[in-house]
Formats: C-alpha cells, sequence, structure tokens
C-alpha cells in the first residue's frame, strides 16, 4: 500500500460519509446515518492499516500521516456527536472537514520512508498522537459552530441550544487534549529525561490548553456573554494551529524543537 | 444590572481587580528581574523549597480557616480572579513561545543585547514574574479546593477535585522541585567503569552510581539511494525530494527521471579509490563502509551508468555515481534504527543491576534514572563509546500523583461533560 492507492479509497470514504450526512439532515432515525459513516470509517481505515503495514511502522510521524489520522477522526467525532446529542448537521460538517484534509493530503503527499527514529520508538507515540488528533477534530468542529453562532448571531432562534452544544464539545475537546499532553508529558520523562521541558510544542500546547480552559472558566459565570465566549474558541484554535504546524515556521522555534520529525 | 455602578475595589470584586491583581504580580516580578536577574533553580533547592512549600499550604489553609468570609479570599477562589489570572499567564507563555529561549546555563553574553533581555523574556522560564504568577495560579487552585470542600458534596464534584488537586500537585511539584532536579552526562567505553559525570555547565562531578559499558551495538535502517545536484548537493527533485530505501536486489526504482537497479550490495566493504578507477571488496572489519552497485538507465543516456555507490566510513571517503553532467547517484548516512547500552550499573549503597539501556527504555536504579543519550557519532556504527544521562528528582512522585489525577480528571470530564442548565 502506498500514497498513490489513497484516492481509491479516499472517494468512496467521502461518497458513503456523504451519504450518511444526507440522510441525518432529512430523516429522524440515526441508525442508517451511523451504518454508512461506520463503512466509510471502515474503507478508510483499511488504507491506514495498509500504509501501517507496509511502512512497518505506525504511519503518524509526518504531517502528512497525522492529516491522515484527522481525516478519519473528524466523522468519529461527528458520529459520536450525532449519537450523543442528536446534532443533525454535525455529519455534513465532519464530512466536508475531513474531505478538505484528504484533498489536501491528495494534492501534496509527504515523502513516505519507513525511518522511525529512535525517540518515537515507543508504546506512548500511537495514543499521545491519536488522541491529540481526536481532540483537534472536535475542536475544530466547535470553532466552526463559534463562525457560526457570530456570523448569524442576530437571526439566531435558540442561541442556549447552541451554548449548550459548544459546552459539550468543548469539554469532551479539553478531556482529550488534557490526556494528549499528560501522556506526552510521561513519554517524554521516559525518553528525554524530563516531563516538561518547554519544548516549543510543549510550550504551545500549553497555551491551546490554557486558552480552552479561559473559555469553560469564564463560562462558569451567569454574566458570561456568548459573544465573548465564542471569540475566545476562536483565539484557542489560532493557539491550536500555532501548536500543530505553526511551530514549524515560527523563526523562535526553528532548529530548537525536538518536536520535528519530518526528514528529508 | 447595577453592575455599571460598582467602582472598582469596591465589593465583590471582579474581572477588573483580576487583571489589576494579575498584571500587579507580573510587574513586582518584572521589577525584581530588573534588581536581581533570573532565579536559579539551584537556590531553590531543599530546604528551601520544601519551607516555601510548607508555608504556602500552611498560608492557604490559614486563609481558608481564618479569614473564610474574607471578601478577597473568596474572590481569590472563583472565576472573577481565575479567568484574568489565567489570560495573563497564556500571555506570558505566548511571548515564551514567540521568544528564542537560553538556558539558565548560557552566558548572559549570548543573550540579544535589549531590553526584553534584561526582562527575563529569553529566559522566561526562570524569571521572577513567570514564577510569581506561577505561585498565584496555585493560590488560586489551592482556595478554590478549599472553598468547594465547603459546599455540599456530590458525585459530580469528583472531577473537579481531581482537576483542581492534580494541577496543584503537578505544578507545585514542578515548580518546587525543579530545585533539586540533578542532570549530568556520563560517558562511558566499552569494557570500563565510570562514576564521573559533567552537569550542564561542564564541571566534573564523581557519583554516587558508577556504569561498567560491557558493550555498545547500534542498529541502522537499510542504505538509501538519493540522486543529488552535482553542483548544490541538494536532493532532486528539491520540490519534493526524493529517495529510495534499498530493499533486495532485482527491484527496479524509479528516482528523478531514472530507473536505477541495484546490481550488488555490499553491507561491510573497503572502497578504495586510486586516479583510474575504485575497486570495492568486503571487509569484515571495523570502519567497513556500506556500498552498493547500480545500474542507472534514463531516456537521454546513450547507454546504462553503472558503478559503486557508498556512503563511507570514519575509514573510507563516501562514493557518488555521475549520471551526467547535472545530477550523480549517492548514498546519505545511515539512520539509525535503535542504540543499545548492555551495562551493570553499581550504587555506593550496594545495589548492583544488569540491563540493556535504550532510547526510551531507561533504567531505574535507587532514586536515579540513567538514559541513553548519545555515542560518539563520529565512529558512527563502529562506536566504543556511550553516553549516558542520569537524572534524579526527588519530586517526581508528587508530580506524577499530579499528573495520573488530571488524567483521571480528564477521563471524567469526558464522561460527565458541563453541568447542565447552569444559566436557567
Amino acid at each position: 500500500m502506498t500514497w498513490d492507492h489513497f484516492i481509491f479509497f479516499a472517494i468512496p470514504s467521502v461518497l458513503l460519509w456523504t451519504v450518511a450526512s444526507a440522510w441525518a439532515l432529512r430523516r429522524p432515525k440515526k441508525t442508517l446515518p451511523a451504518l454508512f459513516t461506520v463503512l466509510g470509517l471502515g474503507v478508510f481505515f483499511s488504507f491506514i492499516l495498509g500504509m501501517w503495514i507496509s511502512l512497518e511502522r505506525p504511519p503518524l510521524r509526518t504531517m502528512g500521516e497525522t492529516r491522515l489520522w484527522y481525516s478519519f477522526f473528524l466523522p468519529v467525532a461527528g458520529l459520536i456527536t450525532y449519537q450523543r446529542w442528536g446534532y443533525k448537521w454535525i455529519l455534513s460538517f465532519s464530512t466536508i472537514l475531513s474531505a478538505v484534509f484528504i484533498v489536501v493530503n491528495i494534492a501534496k503527499p509527504d515523502i513516505h520512508n519507513k525511518v522511525l527514529m529512535p525517540a518515537l520508538q515507543s508504546p506512548w507515540f500511537a495514543p499521545h498522537v491519536i488522541i491529540y488528533m481526536f481532540s483537534y477534530a472536535i475542536l475544530g468542529a466547535v470553532t466552526l459552530v463559534a463562525l457560526y453562532y457570530l456570523f448569524r448571531e442576530e437571526k439566531l432562534q435558540d442561541k442556549e441550544r447552541i451554548m449548550d452544544m459548544t459546552d459539550n464539545l468543548v469539554y469532551v475537546g479539553v478531556a482529550f487534549v488534557t490526556m494528549g499532553m499528560l501522556m506526552g508529558a510521561i513519554w517524554a520523562k521516559e525518553a528525554w529525561g524530563h516531563y516538561w521541558s518547554w519544548d516549543p510544542k510543549e510550550t504551545w500546547a500549553a497555551a491551546t490548553w490554557l486558552g480552552y480552559l479561559v473559555y469553560i472558566h469564564y463560562r462558569l459565570l451567569k454574566t458570561s456573554k456568548n459573544k465573548t465566549s465564542m471569540t475566545i474558541l476562536l483565539l484557542a484554535f489560532m493557539l491550536l494551529q500555532v501548536c500543530w504546524y505553526g511551530v514549524n515556521y515560527l523563526p523562535s522555534a526553528r532548529g530548537r524543537s525536538v518536536h520535528t520529525y519530518s526528514v528529508r | 444590572m447595577n453592575k455599571d455602578a460598582r467602582r472598582i475595589w469596591e465589593k465583590p470584586w471582579s474581572y477588573t481587580e483580576g487583571f489589576i491583581v494579575a498584571g500587579g504580580i507580573a510587574l513586582t516580578g518584572l521589577l525584581l528581574q530588573l534588581l536581581l536577574g533570573n532565579i536559579r533553580p539551584a537556590d531553590f533547592r531543599s530546604p528551601v523549597n520544601t519551607t516555601v512549600g510548607a508555608l504556602l499550604v500552611a498560608g492557604l489553609l490559614c486563609c481558608h480557616f481564618l479569614l473564610r468570609d474574607n471578601h478577597v479570599v473568596r474572590w481569590l477562589s472563583g472565576a472573577r480572579s481565575t479567568v484574568p489570572a489565567m489570560l495573563v499567564v497564556l500571555l506570558s507563555i505566548v511571548i515564551l513561545g514567540l521568544t528564542p529561549q537560553f538556558t539558565i546555563h548560557e552566558p548572559q553574553e549570548h543573550l540579544p543585547n535589549n531590553i526584553f533581555s534584561r526582562m527575563g523574556w529569553y529566559r522566561m522560564t526562570t524569571s521572577w514574574a513567570f514564577v510569581l504568577l506561577c505561585f498565584y495560579i496555585l493560590v488560586i487552585l489551592g482556595l478554590t479546593v478549599l472553598r468547594k470542600t465547603r459546599k455540599s458534596q456530590s458525585w459530580r464534584l469528583i472531577g473537579f477535585y481531581l482537576n483542581h488537586l492534580g494541577l496543584f500537585f503537578a505544578l507545585g511539584g514542578g515548580l518546587l522541585g525543579s530545585g533539586d532536579m540533578q542532570r549530568y552526562t556520563m560517558t562511558v567505553v566499552e569494557g570500563n567503569t565510570e562514576w564521573r559525570a559533567h552537569d550542564a555547565l561542564g564541571n566534573l562531578k564523581e557519583l554516587p552510581v558508577a556504569i561498567e559499558l560491557d558493550t555498545f551495538i547500534i542498529e541502522e535502517y537499510p542504505p538509501k539511494l538519493v540522486v543529488i545536484d552535482n553542483r548544490t548537493g541538494k536532493i532532486l527533485p528539491v520540490n519534493r525530494p526524493g529517495s529510495y530505501m534499498f530493499e533486495g536486489l532485482g527491484k527496479p526504482t524509479q528516482l528523478n527521471g531514472n530507473t536505477i537497479e541495484v546490481l550488488e550490495y555490499i553491507p561491510q566493504a573497503a572502497v578504495v579509490r586510486d586516479s583510474a578507477f575504485t575497486s570495492v571488496v568486503p571487509m569484515l572489519m571495523d570502519g567497513a563502509a556500506t556500498a552498493l552497485k547500480v545500474r542507472v538507465t534514463n531516456p537521454s543516456l546513450k547507454a546504462p551508468v553503472e558503478g559503486w555507490v557508498s556512503n563511507g566510513s570514519y575509514l573510507f571517503p563516501y562514493q557518488v555515481l555521475y549520471i551526467d553532467e547535472t545530477s550523480s547517484v549517492a548514498m546519505p548516512v545511515q539512520e539509525v534504527k535503535k542504540y543499545t547500552s548492555q551495562v551493570t550499573v553499581f550504587t555506593e549503597a550496594g545495589h548492583r543491576k544488569k540491563a540493556n539501556i535504550e532510547v526510551n527504555k531507561p533504567l531505574s536504579i535507587e532514586d536515579w534514572i540513567i538514559y541513553q543519550y548519545s555515542y560518539d557519532e563520529k565512529m558512527g556504527k563502529y562506536s566504543k563509546t556511550s553516553v549516558f544521562e542520569l537524572v534524579r528528582d526527588p519530586w517526581l512522585p508528587v508530580v506524577y500523583t499530579g499528573i495520573f489525577m488530571l488524567l483521571a480528571g480528564a477521563l471524567f470530564l469526558f464522561i460527565a461533560g458541563p453541568k447542565k442548565n447552569r444559566k436557567s
């Protein structure tokens, strides 16, 4: 399995997810959308699995590989949200977002090779990155909800319902960001001798985490304003972008981060 | 709403006071920074840190029990002080992320000579402002937890306690423990025993732990082939450098428009060049290089090009194969798959342990953790030297207690979700 086969898995997956999304929008019953989403996920995951086997290591090292997991976890997050809270539009959301990342990967695939440097050979590698990608997927969805709210505030009927929804999603997202970060800390202790070294990636991970905690604590008060809450979410997501790939371009972080694994 | 009628510092305090207090703490830190320079963690080693920790906890308990109705104490245990404090800390973390950071051990002359340098921004984590803000967060966390114990308890509060106490332990343990942390690097040659190690400043110190290096083994990935630009040495095509990892004979591959086939593989070779030609023969000795004989064809070549390619070693130079005037086939240095030190470790107290130490597989003995750190990179896979890092962090159990509480708290957050109908 190589990157060249990606398109043959990606297109059927996106089609299945699209059917699921359309169904969820029209009909109240949750069974069929769930079934189609799971089928699409199955097709998509078989590509990931194929890459895993042919690379002889989990495909989690390069940016392209993490995008692959991100595209996978968006529909997963969408499905969980759909099942748990019944937001019927969430599957359309996650499908579109996932498709965007799939297109990026088709247009600009990474160089793939089997090399996995010793620091990455750890049982913490897969859970650390996978949990982070899952949380990014959820927080990406929250960001879109926030944007939707900010652009349409005047016309919205049931604002409290949307606020409840962002709360729900942020709590799930923060739970996973926390787990991903702390697993990273435990791993860092095992690999580099210290659980926290303020490496640029760690610094921005802390900033991201704190950004979402500000939202949670701000929302605890009855006096909180919806618009401010949603703006906090947008700013927090910008911190997340810096943490995810922005650090690769930051002059302050260049050549200093131990979190750079895309070898040329 | 009569909110607008409230003046600053009038009870009950709100966000405005929160920003003033957090900003005031940052400003105090800044003044201390200008007066005293950075905090040296070593000055806070035991018993200073334990005293500070005990005073902090005692102070929090006193505030809680003696000043329970004081409006400042109540304000400190609520969101109106927390949110501004978080935002000010967040701001300093963003500054930390945007400025290049230097360790406390680097001489001051290496830092940029500007106002930010005097403000401590290039060594943010040991600057007074940053550390004081962290303590402020600890105070808020402590008082918030204590205050919650007065409320009627419910199962939902399990998550609250795990998260807030967990962070209190992890942050407090990390902050206070940094003074007691010891890190040394120790270089050991195969067959020798070593107990002297260097600290970050390069001072040699005798440790209560000795390492005997029995053997040191490096495993490498298979060799790779690339096509490079003869002029620049850059891997082609420049926008998406391609490489081929050798997988066995008789499998042609495409690189930058060339078909490359490996004809012969000698994992341990002597590569001898004179003015006329290159001879490559097997050599089962240290210093042998990896060599591949390849055949290159492409539409613009009249006849295939054939020859040896090698990445060299400390004994032999590398060898490239010219395809034409512009490009060549080359073999980059092989990537390391794994390096292992087989060691016997002794301690002053009389413990003895035999183990294999690898990256990601450190060895714990008494309160020391021994890490595989490096090797003699000039010698590559023939290195007879292994470098270890020895770390002692007596506060680790406190930090780990916090981390595991936070992990459980995160799981709780995921399952329980936010409190419903808080606004109605």
